[in-house]
Formats: structure tokens, sequence, C-alpha cells
């Protein structure tokens, strides 16, 4: 493909040529042209199968979702209704404290971790970062509920802590590892060697080279990956269902039982009452609308140091 | 390869070749170095804890009922027997049928992306395919089970029946609550959806330019270059888009919970409840104790097997396709 060829003369090896055509093709153009536009047809149809969910889905987020939601919808703790008042459903206060309180807790103990096994994926050649590099994307998309096995067998049996928070945190933290560890990992292989070099010429030391120039440079990377992991984590009901007991009162603490919004949107959904089931919509609109702010954010936090660096 | 780490799915599915990096000389190494590592080893012992709390949580079951979880029909809570056939077999159905839907519009959906879309739009079209990944699973549940299983229960159900031969392959359960088998593997299908495109429209993009022109001035038709040459060129990686979907669906809890129905039986006719690994043990996990944790913690290593299995064929997969399209 590569090598300059004589350009030959049209008129040579024009009649051979159809006849080659013809052999390879059995069609003629009309045939192939009316097939071609068929299949572009079924792709096109395809894309709008696709859309349709999602817009569907939407729709009914926003219609059904946007009249439960007022101020007692965020200020007030639920209360179960009764035959005298059908439509006593409360607020989701408890599981909006204790999404927050799960998101942060994970965050603690996942960021630090998940940096810095990063940047030792990134700038050391081992073994044991090879092995970890692959265990990383395995676990990256192993199912969310091992993550709930797991944090129900160590944290609330093992280590005797029992339905808490911490152990909610403790699995959306292994959960959100091993996004964090990938994405910080491209982020500081991403930055130039050049720059690396430059310190090393200067005399700087490893640790100086990696926090004063490669950490900066690869900064906005580290927190969009950070992002991503976040919003997948406050969305997650499989692993904290088996371990928070879903608590009835706005709490902080790291030892209490607490809920959370994907949990009060099972639950609820379950629910006898019509009314419940009314209200779930608005739980998952707010959910939803979070994890979409989140996510865009990353992305356009990224685009944007992207037009920077270029 | 620049274009593939631009999306933030793609690169968290598949990582980044491996390239370099280099070790300090015994004599620099620092406090620094020694702080990596000891956040490498905690994250190889939290790795490590995973896989051996799992499986020594099952010990007892393989040890005792191995035959019973892996052939057995029912599931008797509270003291067993507890058999695991029911949800092996509804994870195979859920997330095959899940699959053959996925990859029939995915394929499309991503063909369509990548040669119909004008390519500023590309962006938009990439941003609302990862909004759309990023919507919680629990989300489409809601969604599958107050709006889809109603809109089964009354529409799909009954013209399936009307049709003797679909009534045979899909049964009729008579009155149910639309939740069922097939009601799961819609919904699983439309989850896949977005991380299969992701993937499979990055697979696509990156065929050379070169081929398809090549093919274009032979006289060939848009049809014809993409099924005679992108597709054939981008083959191994849309492998490997379908594996990784797969084992997207095989993991999927919360979702198949709430719209499959959540009952334990061995069960072919799609339109009959059912349930899947995950999504079973999601459902009867906080009223076990003793043995049937036992029981669910093996359910637990069966999916992981399945998972991880699956995970490593794609994305080895993947990686052969980069290096067939590097020798291109």
């Amino acid at each position: 493909m590569s090598d300059m060829t004589e350009i030959q003369e049209p008129k040579e090896v024009g009649n051979e040529m159809r006849g080659e055509i013809r052999r390879i093709s059995s069609h003629s153009r009309a045939r192939r042209l009316a097939v071609s536009r068929m299949m572009i047809a079924l792709c096109a149809i395809a894309l709008l199968v696709s859309a349709v969910p999602l817009v569907m889905l939407l729709y009914q987020l926003f219609k059904q979702g946007l009249p439960v939601i007022d101020k007692a919808f965020f200020t007030t703790l639920p209360s179960t209704p009764s035959l005298i008042a059908p439509n006593a459903t409360g607020g989701v206060s408890n599981a909006i404290v204790g999404t927050l309180a799960l998101t942060i807790y994970a965050s603690v103990m996942a960021i630090p971790v998940g940096i810095l096994v990063g940047i030792y994926l990134a700038e050391t050649e081992s073994k044991l970062a090879s092995s970890l590099r692959v265990i990383a994307q395995t676990m990256a998309g192993a199912p969310s509920i091992l993550m709930g096995l797991f944090a129900f067998s160590f944290v609330v049996r093992d280590l005797n802590v029992g339905f808490s928070a911490i152990a909610g945190s403790f699995a959306l933290a292994v959960l959100m590892l091993p996004v964090i560890v990938i994405s910080t990992e491209i982020a500081v292989r991403n930055v130039p060697n050049t720059l690396r070099e430059a310190g090393l010429a200067l005399g700087a030391k490893p640790h100086v080279i990696s926090l004063r120039v490669v950490l900066p440079a690869s900064a906005s990377g580290i927190v969009t990956g950070t992002i991503l992991a976040v919003s997948r984590a406050v969305g997650e009901t499989a692993p904290v269902m088996l371990v928070i007991a879903g608590g009835f009162t706005n709490s902080w603490k790291p030892f209490d039982p607490v809920s959370a919004l994907p949990l009060s949107i099972y639950e609820n959904a379950k629910s006898e009452w019509p009314s419940l089931r009314a209200q779930v919509w608005g739980i998952a609109l707010v959910l939803v609308v979070f994890i979409f702010v989140l996510s865009l954010s990353a992305r356009i936090w990224a685009s944007r140091k992207q037009q920077v660096k270029n | 390869m620049s274009e593939i780490l631009n999306e933030s799915i793609v690169a968290l599915e598949l990582g980044d070749e491996a390239a370099g990096g280099y070790n300090p000389p015994a004599a620099s190494r620092t406090w620094y170095h020694y702080l990596l590592l000891a956040g490498a080893i905690l994250f190889a012992a939290v790795s490590v804890g995973f896989v051996g709390t799992i499986f020594w949580s099952s010990l007892p079951t393989w040890l005792h009922h191995a035959g019973t979880l892996l052939g057995g029909k029912g599931w008797a809570s509270p003291l067993g027997p507890f058999g695991g056939l029911a949800m092996i077999t509804g994870t195979f159905e859920t997330s095959l049928i899940a699959l053959v839907l996925a990859v029939i519009v995915g394929l499309g959906t991503s063909i369509a992306i990548v040669f119909l879309i004008p390519r500023r739009f590309r962006n938009v079209i990439a941003t609302l395919v990862e909004l759309l990944a990023a919507v919680p699973s629990i989300v489409y549940g809601l969604w599958g089970l107050l709006v889809l299983a109603p809109w089964m229960e009354t529409t799909v159900n009954p013209w399936l029946n009307s049709w003797p031969f679909a009534k045979a392959i899909f049964g009729n359960p008579g009155q149910e609550f639309g939740t069922s088998l097939l009601l799961a593997s819609i919904v699983l299908g439309i989850m896949i959806l977005p991380t299969f495109v992701a993937i499979s429209r990055e697979v696509i993009a990156v065929v050379p330019q070169d081929l398809i022109e090549a093919s274009l001035s032979l006289g060939a038709t848009r049809w014809q270059v993409i099924r005679g040459v992108v597709l054939p060129t981008a083959k191994i990686g849309l492998f490997g888009a379908t594996f990784l979907a797969l084992a997207r669906a095989t993991g999927e809890t919360v979702a198949v919970a709430l719209v499959a129905g959540g009952v334990a039986n061995v069960q072919f006719h799609l339109l009959y409840p059912g349930t899947s690994i995950a999504a079973w043990i999601a459902t009867v996990f906080g009223e076990s104790q003793g043995n049937e944790i036992a029981a669910l913690m093996a359910l637990g290593v069966l999916l992981m097997l399945l998972n991880f299995g699956l995970s490593l064929v794609s994305r080895w997969l993947v990686r052969r396709q980069r290096r067939v399209l590097a020798l291109v």
C-alpha cells in the first residue's frame, strides 16, 4: 500500500478490470446500492431504538419525580403510611444524610490509597506492579454485590462492627479503589517524560519530581477519575444494602446504621403503598441529577484542562 | 490510542497498555518510594482479602453441599437444602438474551455513530452514552418495575400468548405482575447497551481510514465497506466488547432483583418469574443466617469466577485488537 506504483492508463486494463469487478461482486451496482441503503437505514433505526429507553426513562423521572419534591422531602424523616393517613410518606432526609456520610467516609478511605497505588503503577516497573494492574482492571468490573458480601464477612462479622455506615462505606471504598487506581495511573503516565528528565537533570530526588512536577501536571486527570469513582459509588445499591441496615434517623455517626438514597428507592419501589411508590420517583430524580452533575463536571473539567494543554 | 483514552468509560474498562516506568536504584530509594510501596501492598491485601474472605465464608457449603448448590433445584430458607440451579440458569438466560438484544442494537448504533453522525456531534453523543452508563442500576430497575412491568402485563404478555407458537416458547403464566425473566432480559439489555456502544464505537472508529478509502475507491458501496473491511478489521475488539457487556450483565444485581420476579424456579419459559445469582443474593441475604449465608457466599464465588473469567477474556481480546491495528 505504501509503495509508489506507476499510474497506469485506465484504457489498458479497462475491460479486464470490469470483468474482474463483475467476478468479485456478482450483483449489479443498483442492487448493491439498494442493499447498502437498506442496511445503513437499519443502523440509523438502531441508533433511534437505543435512544428510546433514555428518553422514556428521563421523561418518567421528571414527570413523576418533580411533583413529589418539596421542602419537606429534603428535611423530614420518613414515616410509614397508614390506613388513616395513606399519603403520610414524610421526607427522605435520613437517606440524603446517609448517602452523603457513606460517600464521604468511602472517599476518605479510598482516594489517598488509590492515588498512591496509581502513582506506584505508573512510576515503577515490577512484577508486583504488573499483577496489581491486572487485579485493578478485574476488580473495576467486579459485580458490586460482591463488595457487599466482602464488607459483610470482613467488617460486620469478622471485625464485629455490626451493620453500620462504616461497613457500607468500606464496601463503597473497595468499589471506588480500582477506578481511582486506573485513572490515576493513566493520568500520571500521560505526563511527558521530558518533564521528569528535566527534574532529574536538575538533580531533584524522585519524590520531589513526583510531588512537585508529575502530580501537578496530572492533577486534572486524577480529579476527573476520582469524581467518576465517587459518582459511581453514590448510585450503588447492592454493596450497601447488605451491610447498612437502613437506619431511620439522620445520623452522621460511622457506627450507626444509616440509610441511603438507592436503598430507599429499592425499599419504596416494592412497597404496597401507592404514595411511597410515587415518592420513589422523586428520590430517583434527586439521585440521577446529583450523579449527572458529578459526571458532567468531571467531563467538563477534563476537557477544559485538555484545552489549556493544547 | 489517545482517542481511546479520551473516553473515560473505555479507559476505565480496558485500562492502558503498560508502557515503561522506571525503578529508582536502591541507593536513591527514599521514604516516598516506601510510601508508594505500602499503598500498593495495602491494595494487594484488600484484593486478596476480597477474594479470600468471600471464599472462606463459603467454605462450609463447598465442603458439605457442593452438589446441591450446583445442581439442586429448591431453595428452602432457613434450613436448606440450598440448590443454586435456578439462579445459575436464570443468570445465563437473562444475560445471554440481554446480550443478543444489546449487540444487535448496539452494533447498528455504533456504525451509525461512526459513519452517519457528523464529526462535530460525536462528542455530544459520547457524552450522552456516558450519561446513560452513569444512570444507577436501581433507577433502571425502578423504571422496569413501575413502568415496563405493568405494560408487559397488560400488553406484551397477552400479545405473545395470542400466538400459539410464541405461547409454546414463552409460556403462559396467567395472572402475574408482569415481572418475568423476559422483562429482566430486556432491562438488562438496555443497561449494558451503553457499555457495549462505548467500546464498540471506539473499536470501529480506529479502523484505519486508508483501508476504508481503498475499498471505496474500488467501487464498494458503504455497506460493502462496512461488512467487508470495517467489521472484519474490528472483529476481535468487537468480541472483546461483547464479553465485557456479558460480564456486566451477569453481575447486575438490583435491577434484576426488582424486575425478574424473585422466584427460585428453574424456568425456561421466559414469561415466568425467575431470578439470577446476584439478584438472589440481594433478595434473601437480609433474612438469612448460618448455612444460608454460606450458601449465598458460595453463589457469590460462582459469580466472581464467571465475571473474572469473562473480563479477563475480553481484555485479552481488546489488547489483541490493538496489536493487530498497530501492525496495519
